[in-house]
């Protein structure tokens, strides 16, 4: 029975996003009830299925008993299951903050958004898994598609938003479709093992470089790298409250572990094209997210505007744990992973119950929340400590093995690109703390009512754990070193 | 808003024309088993079928009751799929792994068959539904609203 588990983990989302239109035509209001117990039970099942698969080793799930090269194949390894434990978590919670916001947020599209937050979420899944890269490409196109259509769910500014989100995302699966049609072109499979074993012998053909190039800039398209970030910052920022917690944590990370794999696992991470080594170019890249992602966070009045812009630049940083080609980089890049996944939702709630309890959208108006919201400061000022990364935090750890991975690699302008960036993200959130605490003599006109339990226990569980994974850091290191690391590294 | 047509051509012709293509959608799903068809082709041609009779009858006529109806089976398509994908991992095996969809007194050859012909008849009826509703949303907004919203 084990070995279903990770389908078991694609169909209860699934199912539960099919059945959705049907169910709630005559009772609207089952829709929130129904998609919670479905992610509480995804939560269950992706903690049994990882709690397997450290103890009994990766499980190859082969579709309709057709063995792999022919097959489509489902690879459920450790650094799937860590992730996918992460992301149902954050489903969960980000349905959660949903229900008391939905009448306001959503404009009374909630079956709607039930259901595409459901088949966003088995799509990830699906992504999380696959061991084939067409495969790959068909999961990343539904997660893209439910993520359009979450971003204008309710219609007005975010119409704009999403419509461009829609045309650069389809740029980019298109290239990442070409990508792949080189690759098969060139091996004659699609299975990423399969691959792999052929690529060796292959390394001279100008198609696997094109390839690969366009894998690279489609997926990075996806991911919001910097030269490609434009659709970001404004999907995430004029999407409904209730739905930009959902996606920026994940979208862009999942498809990151998405490029991780095609690099490490697909290719070998020391691979060398026509003397130019691929892994320094993406630590490059990384360098660039970084510093311009920070930069350009601190230019931003808007406090969601300036969350995704943050949310950049901690691709970059990943980027340069994962670019630096050693065990303590690759090792720190996912830990940072997690801590951002964890980190971009936590911010977006507080923006989210910051605009919907306090009207509050710009730095400008944050002096009206000033000591008088606990929940909203508090969990603020631990997201603040994780995002600059203080010791208690995960997000010390994370950035501090991300510098001892490129030191190890002797890449100091990586080194300085993870400094300068903590420097900025600094900057930023002193320019937001200045905003909470400045001194007025202007009376604050907001009621401060009670603050609903699920936006206390959303804004609670993501500081409580931020906290957690920094105190935890070691074992939580540990676990990756032992089952997430890539063959030959 | 698609009214019916004004012509007579075309009003007699849809009558005699549209079981037809029905009955031949139904056939190349079928078919697929033997020879080229399947689902997705079955369901474009079944769902072309009850375009055809929005388009020329208007959809408040009663002659596309069918397509109105239909729009609410979004899903149920992929419910079918996804039931025998799922009574395959019941019977042990891995998902829509045919071979062990356990239905008693069936020998392994027809088991199979039966697999792909279920999983078929899911494929055409999503197919055919998410064509007609794509009419349905280019033609009139309110409908898919009402629909969806109760």
């Amino acid at each position: 029975m084990s070995h279903q588990l990770p389908v078991i983990l694609f169909l209860l989302p699934l199912l539960a996003a099919i059945s959705m239109p049907v169910v709630c035509l005559k009772h609207r209001h089952w829709s929130q009830p129904i998609s919670t117990a479905t992610l509480a039970a995804m939560v269950l099942v992706s903690i049994l299925n990882l709690y397997n698969i450290v103890h009994h080793g990766e499980i190859r799930y082969v579709f309709s008993g057709w063995a792999a090269p022919l097959g489509i194949e489902w690879v459920a390894d450790g650094l799937a299951s860590i992730v996918l434990l992460l992301l149902s978590i954050l489903g969960l919670l980000g349905v959660v903050f949903n229900k008391p916001i939905y009448p306001k947020a959503l404009g009374g599209r909630i079956v709607h958004f039930h259901t595409l937050i459901l088949l966003f979420i088995s799509a990830l899944t699906g992504i999380t898994f696959a061991g084939d890269l067409f495969n790959l490409f068909v999961f990343l196109e539904v997660a893209a598609i439910s993520s359009y259509a979450l971003v204008g769910v309710a219609g007005g500014r975010a119409l704009f938003a999403a419509f461009r989100y829609l045309i650069l995302g389809t740029i980019g699966a298109a290239l990442y479709l070409l990508g792949v049609s080189y690759l098969y072109a060139v091996t004659g499979t699609l299975n990423m093992a399969d691959i792999a074993s052929k690529l060796p012998m292959l390394l001279s053909s100008k198609a696997l470089v094109g390839g690969l190039l366009f894998m690279f800039i489609g997926l990075g398209i996806k991911m919001a790298l910097v030269p490609f970030h434009t659709w970001m910052p404004e999907a995430y920022t004029y999407a409904p409250e209730s739905v930009s917690p959902i996606l920026a944590p994940l979208i862009t990370k999942v498809v990151l572990l998405a490029w991780v794999r095609i690099i490490y696992w697909v290719f070998d991470a020391s691979i060398v094209i026509y003397d130019i080594p691929i892994l320094k170019i993406v630590a490059v890249l990384g360098v660039l997210a970084a510093v311009i992602g920070s930069s350009l966070a601190l230019a931003q009045r808007d406090i969601k505007m300036m969350f995704a812009y943050g949310g950049i630049a901690h691709i970059g940083i990943i980027i340069i744990g994962i670019g630096q080609g050693n065990q303590t980089g690759f090792v720190g890049g996912i830990f940072y992973l997690l801590n951002d996944a964890v980190m971009q939702a936590g911010l977006f709630y507080i923006a989210g119950v910051a605009f919907y309890l306090y009207g509050v959208r710009t730095i400008d108006d944050l002096w009206h929340i000033g000591k008088q919201a606990p929940w909203l400061t508090g969990s603020l000022i631990i997201m603040a400590l994780g995002m600059i990364g203080l010791p208690p935090t995960g997000g010390f750890f994370g950035k501090w093995y991300i510098i001892l991975g490129a030191l190890e690699a002797g890449n100091y302008i990586s080194v300085a690109a993870v400094v300068l960036s903590t420097l900025l993200t600094l900057a930023y959130f002193v320019k937001l703390f200045e905003g909470i605490f400045r001194q007025t003599s202007a009376r604050s006109n907001i009621q401060f009512g009670e603050v609903p339990l699920a936006f206390k226990l959303t804004m609670g569980i993501t500081s409580a754990a931020i906290i957690i994974l920094g105190l935890f850091s070691a074992p939580i290191v540990q676990l990756l070193l032992d089952n997430a690391l890539p063959p030959g590294l | 808003m698609i009214r019916s047509h004004d012509s007579i051509i075309v009003q007699t012709l849809g009558r005699f024309l549209i079981p037809v293509v029905q009955m031949f959608g139904l056939y190349v799903l079928f078919f697929g088993q033997y020879g080229p068809g399947g689902g997705f082709v079955g369901g474009v041609i079944l769902g072309t079928g009850m375009i055809l009779s929005v388009l020329i009858f208007g959809h408040n006529a009663s002659r596309s009751r069918i397509a109105q109806r239909v729009l609410h089976g979004d899903g149920v398509g992929m419910l079918i799929y996804a039931g025998v994908g799922g009574l395959c991992m019941i019977g042990g095996g891995e998902f829509l792994n045919y071979a062990n969809l356990e239905i008693p007194g069936l020998e392994p050859a027809s088991r199979r068959s039966l697999g792909i012909v279920l999983t078929q008849i899911g494929v055409a009826v999503d197919v055919a539904v998410t064509a007609v509703s794509i009419v349905f949303s280019l033609s009139a907004e309110e409908i898919i609203e009402d629909s969806i919203n109760g």
